[in-house]
């Protein structure tokens, strides 16, 4: 049976809304940190595990293997785990398989995000979060998917916008004492229905912010624990549940996959109650009526009015009976996705082992329960943690921990660091493969075509060539439904798909529409036309609107939106149809791209090697663990991960002292065209440190080289990325009078 | 506690795959895999898949990996690393006691992918690395470092992909086997030299599904199941100017822990068939040097064709090693068949990582 899993340690730097430190930088000061929290060095950790949520965030595809070196993974097992916004909590899941398993001893889990690279606005890699074919094309992003789950749970069980800014106000609250708070805040309710509407019912400040961030927590088995005399703080469950990404195919007023995923926690926990047996919660709070939705189900109550009690008795605050969110949240500490829920785990930590400071709850503490939320609606992820009882830690230095002891580099603007821009050209053709095709098909011809999966007897849309809910059975069976159906949930929105805001006076609807005729549950998500906003309701009936058939090509976009259907009755028939046959050119493609472009900070380290290249100059870092220097300069030692500074610790080298230790003659540009004339990449040493420098090689008319030949560098006329790094073949005089 | 593969499927290995959406082409290995496992879908605990965003064109991949497995609120979660480092992720979870059966999922859209340079590129390190230049760069630049230091001859970097598309001709799952010369792929068009066209891989679409479970489980259920012995992980350091690019520290970790858990000394006596990732031709002859065999042997290397033959599947890579492994264990390798009762399977996640996981799976259990 698995072992026991103990947290003994945590680092984290500030949340903050731009760091000037690069992703692997923010990495390593929380890895740091949680080393010397436990008492450890890098050698006693035998594994590290990473979360990080979408690469297109940090602006890097395969996040993960770029993270290696900040999270102390260099020359280690290593694994990168994903979960959407459920990651952070994932995170100290896929840490204790690796200790629980028996594979591992001890496992350093770290959680980072830079959110900020993202231009125009991180939420603009939401876009391309929704499916391509039925979704994308309406231009959602995440804050609509949210505040159609708002209006949903609202309407379900009858919160008003008042109720959750005062959840929000609450939980902002909570986060003035914690270290890491990027926007605690003390706000009433009335502030909180006072900021900007964005999609109606979502305001500014029902969200949290945008963050960059790393969290890290060594875990160990049990002896390891003990030998380190720890107060450890065990892993008491675990559970993980991932929804269909059919997300208009359910209530989203409820999250079965985070009450499931509860369930399998508490079950190992052996929890029985967890109303009785759980002292705090840490629901995942990206926005405010997510905590209760979360709290909802974390308390396996669909009624609602458990919560709903505790709410109305004030009893979720942190003086209450059940504290909810007692770091202060995503709402309110920052919400660099990942990084938040293993923040939550932290807190967790803190609190059962009492070094949360003036955060500690004031009443002796069993256990607690963390939990995320991720994907489209989707993903659940929970963790509970005990205490065993023993007198909590007196003398943590996290107790008296202020924002200014911890590690990271908020900014105003990444143009005021050194920084590289980049667009990448990312374009896509999806196959759309039999039943998609025949969907798209349909829409041409002004119908909404489903299938039926005969064995639960639901009428799919879109049409599905298998059902997932039973045994991937096959389904062959295509109909064309009736275009109208009822409003399940809606928002009214005043924003792009990239946070900017819509022209002045107009607004987008989208709503989530069941269809007539069929399952109840089945719905698509569309546009609302010819109607006033503020004469939507959920219940209403609507009918599609659909483009001219001279105009239509075969997508979504052939129904402009749906309209009121008022008294007119619609046509409830359903037909039996002969899907399309398969040749190349019934099979379609859609075409895509990612619409996302880049500008990274250089980091700690990267900045002082553009700022000395600027001068023509190179220096490397010194590093007392190793007592080497290294190049490029950096700001920590990936093989101690010790914290260096680059600019104190900075060692002059005579830029033109380096010879070629390797090099590439490449014929082929990024896009893999071929080039014109062909560039040589070179990999340069320098005599008596360690590491490198890649560049090009200025080559002249007939001049060779190879491995060993000396070269100098080329003081650039500009400084705006890698590619400026120039070196020259130098005569050998040059290098022997060095 | 053991963990065995119970049973396998796959889709493909095609250049495109029109027709099929990559729900479809999933589906299609699952139930393939499935049937093979012995199973059914409320039999299955969960399941770990291997993906990344970009190739999918996703920005939360994870989020389209329950449906066409079956496993619709199941515990579910995505290892953004290759096919097997999902492998030796659910296998840790069997190994907590809590799971019996799982299943892994990986699959490649590459021929959807219009700008795959552009996206490789995108991984590299954008303040030092990230050059206006084909990513294949890095490995035109470790071949070099790996000639100089090692002493092999770009003859015998060439010879690998003669073999290894020699043999994919007799493979019927491998896109690209055809017979070449030696002077043919030192001759083939220059990509970024000493790295020609022919000794890197192409790329290719498709699926592939394995069911894991405890050895209860594979007795219960499975017919042919195969047995891990071992399972290890590890990965260089991402930073380029302090690695060694003659070497692949990530695979010398990796065999470590895996001869150790299996208990292999003399890994060239004691495997009897390597599959081992050449997605360029001088990885292949580099990862063997970390298994610890290098060139000292008679053991089949890649006898299906490997991933030159096979084709480049992104995450889903490793899983296709999987696949001609585990048809060697059981006999149903066709025309690429050899003697294997213990056999390797290595799985490397491509430029700019050095992130390799080595696995030994056998026949039959044997008892340490």
């Amino acid at each position: 049976m698995s072992n026991r899993v103990a947290v003994i340690g945590v680092g984290m730097t500030k949340f903050m809304r731009r760091a000037q430190e690069a992703p692997g930088e923010l990495a390593a000061q929380a890895v740091r940190m949680a080393l010397e929290d436990a008492g450890l060095d890098i050698d006693d950790i035998d594994a590290v595990t990473l979360g990080t949520a979408p690469d297109a965030f940090d602006g890097i595809h395969m996040k993960g293997e770029h993270l290696i070196a900040g999270a102390g993974g260099s020359n280690k097992p290593y694994m990168r785990h994903f979960i959407g916004g459920a990651t952070g909590v994932m995170s100290p899941i896929h840490g204790w398989m690796h200790v629980a398993s028996g594979k591992y001893n001890s496992c350093m889990v770290v959680a980072e995000e830079k959110m900020s690279p993202c231009t125009p606005h991180p939420a603009g890699a939401f876009l391309t979060i929704f499916d391509r074919v039925t979704e994308q094309p309406l231009e959602l992003t995440l804050i609509h998917i949210f505040a159609l789950e708002m209006a949903r749970f609202m309407h379900v069980y009858g919160y008003s916008e008042r109720d959750l800014a005062e959840v929000s106000a609450m939980i902002k609250r909570n986060a003035l004492h914690h270290p890491a708070a990027q926007i605690a805040m003390d706000l009433s309710a009335d502030d909180i229905l006072k900021s900007p509407l964005l999609s109606w019912p979502v305001k500014r400040l029902d969200i949290s912010p945008t963050s960059d961030a790393a969290v890290a927590i060594v875990m160990v088995n049990e002896r390891m624990a003990r030998a380190l005399k720890k107060a450890p703080v065990f892993i008491e469950g675990v559970g993980f549940r991932l929804e269909t990404a059919y997300w208009c195919a359910r209530d989203l007023c409820y999250p079965d996959y985070v009450a499931m995923a509860a369930k399998d926690a508490y079950r190992m926990a052996g929890i029985v109650d967890p109303v009785r047996d759980i002292d705090f919660f840490e629901p995942y709070d990206p926005f405010d009526y997510k905590a209760l939705h979360h709290l909802n189900a974390l308390l396996l109550d669909k009624t609602g009015r458990t919560v709903r009690n505790l709410f109305d008795s004030g009893s979720l605050s942190r003086e209450g009976s059940h504290p909810m969110c007692p770091s202060g949240g995503a709402l309110g500490v920052g919400n660099p996705i990942a990084a938040t829920g293993l923040m939550k785990i932290a807190e967790l930590y803190f609190q059962l082992s009492g070094q949360a400071g003036k955060r500690q709850l004031q009443r002796p503490l069993r256990r607690g329960v963390a939990q995320a939320w991720g994907d489209l609606m989707q993903a659940g992820t929970v963790v509970v943690m005990g205490a065993e009882g023993a007198p909590p830690v007196t003398s943590s230095r996290w107790n008296d921990m202020t924002r200014e002891d911890l590690p990271g580099t908020p900014i105003k603007s990444v143009d005021d660091v050194p920084g590289i821009s980049d667009a990448p050209d990312l374009r896509y053709a999806w196959d759309n493969g039999f039943a998609i095709s025949t969907y798209l098909d349909g829409l041409k011809k002004g119908k909404i075509r489903g299938s039926l999966d005969t064995r639960t007897n639901r009428m799919m849309v879109p049409a599905r060539p298998f059902s997932e809910i039973a045994d991937l059975a096959p389904v062959t069976n295509y109909f064309d439904l009736p275009d109208s159906g009822v409003v399940k949930t809606f928002t009214i929105s005043h924003v792009n798909w990239d946070s900017s805001p819509l022209p002045k006076g107009t607004v987008n609807i989208f709503a989530v529409i069941a269809l007539d005729g069929i399952n109840e549950d089945m719905g698509l998500v569309h546009k609302l036309g010819d109607i006033d906003p503020k004469d939507v309701k959920i219940g209403m009936r609507v009918k599609a609107v659909w483009k001219p058939q001279s105009k239509r090509t075969g997508g979504i976009l052939d129904i402009e939106y749906f309209a009121p259907l008022g008294r007119k009755k619609a046509n409830l028939g359903m037909t039996q149809i002969k899907p399309v046959e398969v040749d190349v050119l019934a099979m379609s493609q859609k075409q895509g791209k990612i619409p996302l472009s880049y500008r990274y900070t250089a980091g700690v380290g990267g900045g002082k090697f553009y700022s000395d290249l600027a001068k023509g100059k190179i220096s490397g870092t010194y590093a007392a663990a190793r007592d080497e220097v290294i190049i490029p300069p950096a700001m920590f030692d990936e093989e101690s991960l010790s914290i260096l500074d680059p600019e104190k610790d900075a060692r002059a080298i005579n830029p033109g002292s380096g010879f070629i230790r390797s090099f590439t003659v490449v014929y082929e540009d990024r896009q893999g065209r071929q080039l014109d004339k062909e560039k040589v990449v070179v990999q340069v040493e320098f005599p008596g440190v360690t590491g490198s420098i890649f560049g090009m090689l200025e080559v002249k008319n007939d001049e060779d080289f190879e491995e060993g030949s000396p070269v100098t560098l080329v003081k650039p006329k500009k400084v705006n990325g890698p590619d400026m790094v120039t070196f020259r073949l130098s005569s050998r005089q040059v290098v022997s009078s060095f | 506690m053991g963990v065995a593969v119970l049973g396998m499927g796959i889709c493909g290995f095609t250049p495109t795959s029109t027709g099929l959406s990559y729900r479809e082409m999933i589906a299609k290995a699952a139930k393939m895999a499935y049937r093979d496992a012995g199973v059914t879908v409320d039999r299955i605990d969960g399941a770990v898949s291997a993906e990344e965003d970009f190739p999918s064109g996703y920005s939360i991949a994870d989020e389209y990996v329950p449906d066409q497995l079956g496993m619709v609120r199941k515990p579910v979660y995505t290892i953004p690393g290759d096919f097997m480092h999902a492998v030796a992720s659910a296998a840790m979870q069997i190994e907590t006691g809590r799971f019996d059966i799982l299943v892994v999922e990986s699959y490649s859209k590459a021929s959807n992918i219009l700008t795959k340079d552009e996206m490789v590129r995108f991984a590299f390190d954008p303040v030092f690395n990230r050059f206006g230049l084909s990513p294949h760069w890095l490995a035109g630049l470790e071949l070099n470092s790996f000639l100089s230091e090692t002493g092999y001859t770009i003859e015998e970097v060439a010879e690998v992909v003669v073999k290894n598309r020699g043999a994919a001709v007799a493979n019927s799952n491998a896109p690209y086997g055809d017979n070449f010369s030696v002077d043919d792929v030192i001759g083939s068009r220059p990509v970024s030299l000493p790295l020609t066209e022919l000794m890197c891989a192409g790329y290719a679409d498709g699926a592939v599904i394995a069911v894991l479970g405890t050895d209860q489980a594979a007795h219960r259920y499975a017919k042919k199941p195969a047995y891990i012995s071992g399972i290890g992980w590890g990965s260089g350091t991402s930073i380029l100017e302090r690695r060694d690019h003659s070497l692949s520290i990530g695979t010398a970790i990796a065999a470590d822990r895996a001869y150790k858990e299996s208990g292999v000394i003399d890994p060239a006596r004691e495997i009897d068939a390597f599959f081992v990732s050449d997605t360029y031709a001088h990885r292949q002859l580099m990862h063997m040097e970390a298994l610890g065999v290098g060139d000292n042997h008679d053991q089949a290397v890649n006898p299906d064709g490997g991933v030159l033959g096979g084709g480049d599947l992104f995450e889903a890579t490793g899983g296709a090693r999987l696949y001609a492994a585990f048809s060697q264990l059981r006999g149903e390798a066709g025309r690429c068949q050899v003697n294997a009762e213990r056999v390797l399977v290595h799985a490397w996640r491509g430029v700019p990582s050095d992130s390799c996981v080595v696995a030994i799976l056998d026949k039959a259990r044997r008892v340490l």
